[in-house]
């Protein structure tokens, strides 16, 4: 591997300890991908352990063991850095069904990390949705950990970033750099394989869940290989590409793929194929989409305890449907909705008078914390809009205490209304 | 019967010998797998009900989100990882997790590794020189 003289000097330990073990880290990453060097970057996303998961018991000391020491003696970042959403709002942690305890010590280890990525400059966006906030730039070296924001800033900025956790982007923001290896490299960025939809379905016809549903379907297809979607139509907007990357980024691991006309790397089949012939070309009609639907209900009880809206981070086309559908009404005695988007979406939501509509109606609107983590604790039958929050929630159901339904944004809000799932299959 | 395949090793780690788990589904750690227990719990996996606890594991890449990585840095610390990962695709967040509690890793094989191994070999990774020994008797 080769070093210049600021990493030599990082590596032996001028800069302090923190930035030593960052350097190390990235080192050891760096000759296990086979890099040969590290690559300057421009921004980094954090997904700190203390601050996201399960900052309680014995997760929580572990958070502890694996970043105190990257983080003993650092005051600032090298680079600009956003942060991954808290993992729940205290004030409705209750309601999730934990106990005393579990808040308290939440409190403390939540709160103590939050305090310490503010003071040392991270914008405190908390969300896995950072590009409100810091949009990327093509051909950029950026170090993010959130499975969905990577695949959003390599295909939809073309900005360059590999599946780095939680302690490696934070080594690449004190050290502002991350091995130049996997998707930073072109050669590993060109699409694998062609997905196209089948002849009895229709992209226009699709609501936020059938874009989830087609994203199950997809990975399902094209596994570990790069897709290349093509005719999805040019003027897909936020809210369904949000569901399009969050499934297949966790069902696939992908870094890195392409839409035809719409991503800045595939400005035609041909160039976001890197002039090479695909392996396989998929298609995902009605029945492999009817499959995904019945592989992310979990159950087909009726009954609904709880509907968890907002992993990732409701848009505010979720919200307003969310409000349509609740306005004026009341939800049944006995069902929790909580729909939970980033601090900045809320406020426009406010004055939208979207979050008036949901509260009124008894629901619980929230910001800046992780409903697909927070939301394993409770017993009973969640609905969702998010086949991601579902594959956590049936994940950590060993015991079989909870069951997942999962729809649209709208089904998932007239099952608050009356209790019972009547959901839409396709 | 011997077989010895060639891959790169992320990290000298000496050699272990164990008893293939294979599954030709892509693995996530946090989430997929129940880091308390060890068993694949994803619904829908080939290899659900399969615990992976001192296995040699076999898969064609890993998946999952970012936090992957914890989730495996998990399992580890509660004494279910597996004694050694090998996999075609190497993702990073498998990688950055199998550093973090040095669990030896193989990966980028000329075979494809998941047609290769049955559950039930016996395998030997050796992670300084990069190679696994299947042993058939």
């Amino acid at each position: 591997m080769r070093l210049n003289k600021e990493q030599e000097e990082m590596l032996s330990g001028k800069h302090g300890r923190g930035t030593q073990k960052a350097i190390e880290i990235l080192v050891g990453l760096a000759e296990a991908q086979g890099a040969e060097e590290l690559v300057k970057i421009s921004y980094a996303h954090l997904m700190p352990p203390d601050v996201m998961f399960f900052p309680y018991g014995r997760q929580g000391r572990w958070a502890h063991e694996m970043t105190h020491e990257l983080t003993m003696d650092i005051d600032r970042l090298r680079v600009t850095a956003t942060i991954e959403p808290l993992f729940c709002d205290l004030a409705i942690a209750k309601t999730l069904q934990f106990s005393d305890d579990m808040i308290a010590e939440m409190h403390k280890i939540q709160g103590a990390a939050s305090d310490f990525y503010e003071r040392i400059g991270v914008i405190p966006n908390y969300s896995a949705l950072p590009f409100y906030v810091r949009p990327g730039k093509l051909g950029e070296h950026v170090s993010i950990a959130e499975s969905i924001a990577i695949l959003w800033y390599n295909t939809m900025f073309g900005s360059r970033c590999e599946r780095d956790d939680g302690v490696t982007s934070l080594s690449a923001a004190i050290t502002g750099y991350c091995p130049l290896a996997g998707s930073h490299l072109s050669e590993n960025r060109p699409g694998e394989v062609t997905i196209r939809l089948g002849d009895d379905l229709d992209f226009e016809q699709f609501n936020d869940a059938d874009w989830d549903a087609f994203s199950l379907a997809s990975s399902r297809l094209c596994r570990e290989k790069r897709p290349v979607f093509v005719g999805v139509p040019r003027d897909i907007g936020i809210t369904d590409l949000k569901h399009l990357f969050a499934v297949i980024a966790v069902e696939s691991g992908l870094a890195v793929m392409h839409i035809v006309g719409v991503t800045p790397e595939a400005p035609s089949l041909e160039k976001a194929l890197g002039g090479r012939k695909p392996q396989a070309e998929y298609v995902v009609g009605k029945k492999e989409l009817v499959e995904a639907y019945q592989l992310a209900n979990t159950t087909t009880d009726k009954d609904i305890d709880f509907i968890l809206l907002g992993c990732p981070h409701l848009t505010l086309r979720e919200l307003r449907e969310l409000a349509e559908e609740l306005d004026g009404k009341k939800i049944k005695d006995g069902v929790n909705l909580v729909a939970v988007t980033t601090r900045m979406l809320l406020e426009q939501a406010r004055d939208m008078g979207y979050s008036d509509s949901i509260q009124n109606a008894g629901g619980i609107v929230s910001c800046d914390m992780c409903i697909a983590f927070a939301g394993t604790q409770v017993t009973g039958v969640i609905a969702t809009n998010s086949i991601k929050a579902d594959f956590f929630y049936a994940g950590f159901a060993a015991e079989g205490k909870r069951k997942v339904r999962f729809g649209s944004t709208r089904d998932c809000a007239r099952a608050a209304l009356t209790g019972k799932w009547e959901g839409r299959v396709p | 019967m011997k077989q010895v395949l060639k891959g790169k090793s992320i990290k000298k780690l000496g050699t272990v010998e164990g008893e293939a788990l294979v599954t030709t589904d892509l693995v996530a750690f946090w989430g997929g797998t129940d880091w308390e227990t060890g068993d694949i719990v994803e619904v829908g996996h080939e290899a659900k009900g399969k615990n992976v606890k001192g296995k040699i594991l076999v898969f064609p890449a890993g998946k999952g989100g970012a936090g992957d990585t914890f989730g495996y840095y998990y399992l580890a610390r509660s004494g279910k990882a597996p004694k050694a990962l090998i996999c075609n695709r190497a993702q990073n967040t498998t990688i950055a997790g199998a550093l973090l509690v040095d669990t030896p890793m193989i990966y980028g094989f000329k075979e494809d590794v998941v047609k290769l191994i049955k559950s039930g070999d016996r395998v030997k990774v050796n992670s300084d020189d990069g190679e696994i020994e299947i042993i058939r008797s």
